[in-house]
């Protein structure tokens, strides 16, 4: 049993409940993104992971040990800070070095001056000493050795911490979203950057943020975390074409999911404001029907709606639209060719995929439902 | 278009004026509380002038020369030294040690900070009173304690000795506290993410993460600190003029207290001139010594 291995993890802080029993497995040298609104409880379970907490119930096992009860420094793992956290007083030789200072050289070794005349000394900090260097290398600061971190630009600092976590092959990688210090351009290289250092490096990471397009885009699985719980994990095409909860379909995809309330008739007919949506279920009652921008098409029949709003990205066109009879906001993505055919204040007709619709009961659990062959074929 | 020139001119003009204007009281408060008074003196430092006497003579280095000779200045300054030398380092040192261990403490910190700062914001003329009673050769309970377990009872205030070294315990149970709040403030200011990038880094002693994060992220406090120290204890002088008055012996006349014997007790405004022209070059330059050495290797920000 490799990797990350957490199970049913509970951590409180005084009264305040962070998470509520949390269970997750990261296979060996899989890249698994823990993202969610802030306030979730993903970090907290990061530096629970690192040690750096301890849990309040539950277990963490790394590499098939259970390092539970064992301290950070005794874990052999690495993290990443969101604000890199640096020793602001030592050069970027030294920061990438403490690691390897810490763990293979004893206290006594590491006085200055005094330590250095100890046997053996001298070789080890050879030793060190190269491998801070294939590490610098490796992530292109080598040329920063001897600066200082305020001397440093934001990227620059970025992987100088990832060298230190690199530097001595950690059976872990955490990160706790690394890249939000980073401006807008930077942070979309240094995504694909961070994925190619992890494929050469191999080890298990998990990654921390609460930006969906770095979690997509990034990761082999994604967790979504809402109010201490793991809703969904899956690869990113599982979260977003396939959510189990209303929480995961409205927090992935830009612009957001649109929902709209919904009546099962007696027939099992989705109707959304007593049109049939073309989807069919088993349950009754009142639900709510889920479905993407792009998965809406207008129609001359269908649900009426106001165009309120157009948007003009280039590549698509954003069409927000306020259904008559519910008064609830759709926003659909169009070609951009469409852009003559619509304008606001007309009334057209929606009619979202019923393959591509999903289905929540009142509690934002995923309900199975079909689309009706019958529907398909009147449209 | 000439004229919109001038008018450009007129209200530059009166812009430096206003400038002018408003500095004013800085400037004036400048020069009649630091720079004539310090004028005043160094005039002073080359003149015979005594208090009352209807004139003086300019005499040179005079004074200067004087104090090569002067064997209560010779012990005020050694005195001076050896003080400076006891207290700083210790009281530096405690207050290091107590700030870390009261920020590593889980409560209580408001109540230790307050009785540690106790010292500093009481009066010491009064306190003295409390020291002297401590101190007493016969009915101090310090000695009483040494007593009881068989341990010499020295006469702490009285001795040449041991009064320098009474005088400077003292020093230190006076500046721990003031130390001790500078520290704290340093302490906290230190980003905790650094203790946890230490912990993930394998320093697993409270001592390693010490020497790794706290001792170099507190050296700008640490330069305050230890200016602010030096300076503190060279301008000793209350509890020097309330429990000994420089005595035995001269055992413990220091600097200030020469100044103000020589100036306001024997009138010699020229020669107290002289020292305090000394003194201030020694602080300075002790300032100076110290921004230099340890600046270049404290790390800011």
């Amino acid at each position: 049993m490799s990797g990350i291995v957490i199970e049913g993890v509970q951590k409180s802080f005084g009264v305040t409940t962070v998470l509520r029993g949390v269970s997750l497995a990261v296979a060996q040298g899989e890249f698994l993104s823990l993202v969610g609104p802030s306030g979730c409880g993903k970090t907290t379970l990061l530096r629970i992971i690192a040690g750096l907490e301890a849990v309040s119930a539950g277990a963490v096992r790394i590499a098939g040990r259970d390092v539970t009860a064992l301290r950070a420094a005794d874990r052999d793992v690495a993290m990443v800070f969101q604000n890199y956290a640096l020793y602001p007083h030592l050069t970027v030789r030294q920061n990438i070095a403490v690691p390897l200072v810490m763990r293979r050289l004893k206290a006594a070794e590491r006085i200055p001056v005094v330590g250095g005349l100890l046997p053996g000394v001298a070789a080890k900090r050879r030793e060190i000493s190269t491998d801070v260097v294939a590490a610098a290398q490796m992530l292109g600061v080598g040329a920063l050795l001897e600066r200082k971190p305020a001397q440093l630009s934001g990227g620059q600092r970025q992987r100088v911490a990832l060298g230190r976590a690199i530097v001595r092959h950690p059976r872990a990688f955490l990160m706790d979203e690394p890249l939000s210090n980073l401006d807008a351009a930077l942070r979309v290289t240094t995504r694909s950057e961070i994925v190619a250092l992890h494929r050469r490096v191999g080890a298990s990471t998990v990654y921390v943020t609460h930006d969906q397009s770095e979690a997509m885009t990034m990761s082999d699985r994604v967790a979504v975390m809402m109010d201490g719980l793991i809703l969904q994990v899956g690869t990113p095409e599982e979260i977003y074409t396939n959510p189990q909860d209303i929480r995961v379909a409205a927090f992935i995809g830009s612009p957001s999911i649109n929902t709209l309330a919904a009546e099962i008739g007696a027939d099992g007919d989705v109707m959304v404001g007593g049109i049939a949506s073309g989807l069919g279920a088993s349950v009754r009652g009142p639900t709510t029907l889920a479905i993407r921008p792009e998965n809406i098409m207008l129609a001359d029949t269908g649900i009426a709606a106001r165009i309120e709003h157009l948007e003009y990205l280039g590549e698509s066109l954003l069409l927000h639209a306020r259904v008559l009879a519910s008064h609830e906001l759709v926003i659909c993505r169009l070609s951009p060719e469409r852009r003559r055919q619509v304008a606001r204040g007309e009334t057209i007709h929606l009619r979202p995929d019923p393959s591509r619709a999903f289905l929540f009961d009142s509690e934002g659990r995923r309900l199975a439902a079909h689309a009706r062959t019958r529907e398909l074929a009147h449209g | 278009m000439s004229g919109t020139r001038s008018l450009g001119g007129r209200r530059m003009r009166s812009d430096a004026g206003i400038a002018w204007l408003l500095t004013l009281p800085a400037i004036l408060a400048y020069l009649a509380m630091i720079l004539l008074p310090l004028l005043a003196v160094l005039a002073l430092a080359f003149t015979d002038y005594e208090f009352g006497a209807r004139g003086f003579r300019w005499i040179g280095l005079a004074n200067f020369a004087d104090m090569l000779s002067d064997r209560t200045f010779a012990a005020s300054i050694r005195n001076t030294v050896v003080y400076c030398l006891f207290v700083a380092p210790l009281s530096i040192g405690i207050a290091l040690a107590l700030a870390v261990l009261i920020e590593a403490g889980a409560r209580g910190r408001a109540f230790y900070r307050a009785v540690f700062f106790l010292p500093v914001v009481s009066l010491t003329v009064a306190m003295a009173t409390a020291w002297q009673y401590l101190l007493h050769p016969s009915i101090g309970p310090v000695n009483a304690l040494l007593r009881m377990v068989g341990a010499g009872t020295p006469n702490w205030l009285g001795s040449s000795d041991w009064v320098i070294v009474s005088l400077g315990f003292i020093g230190v149970w006076e500046n721990v506290g003031f130390n001790l709040v500078l520290f704290l403030a340093g302490l906290t200011a230190i980003p905790r993410e650094l203790y946890a990038a230490s912990e993930i880094d394998g320093a697993r002693s409270g001592w390693s993460k010490f020497w790794l994060v706290t001792w170099p992220m507190l050296g700008p406090t640490m330069l305050f600190v230890i200016i602010i120290t030096m300076t503190r204890s060279i301008r000793v002088f209350d509890t020097v003029q309330t429990l000994t008055q420089g005595g035995p012996n001269n055992a413990s006349e220091v600097l200030l207290r020469t100044i103000y014997q020589e100036g306001f007790h024997y009138f010699k405004f020229g020669y107290s001139a002289a020292i305090t022209l000394v003194f201030l070059v020694i602080v300075l330059g002790l300032m100076l010594v110290q921004t230099r050495l340890i600046d270049r290797r404290v790390h800011y920000g």
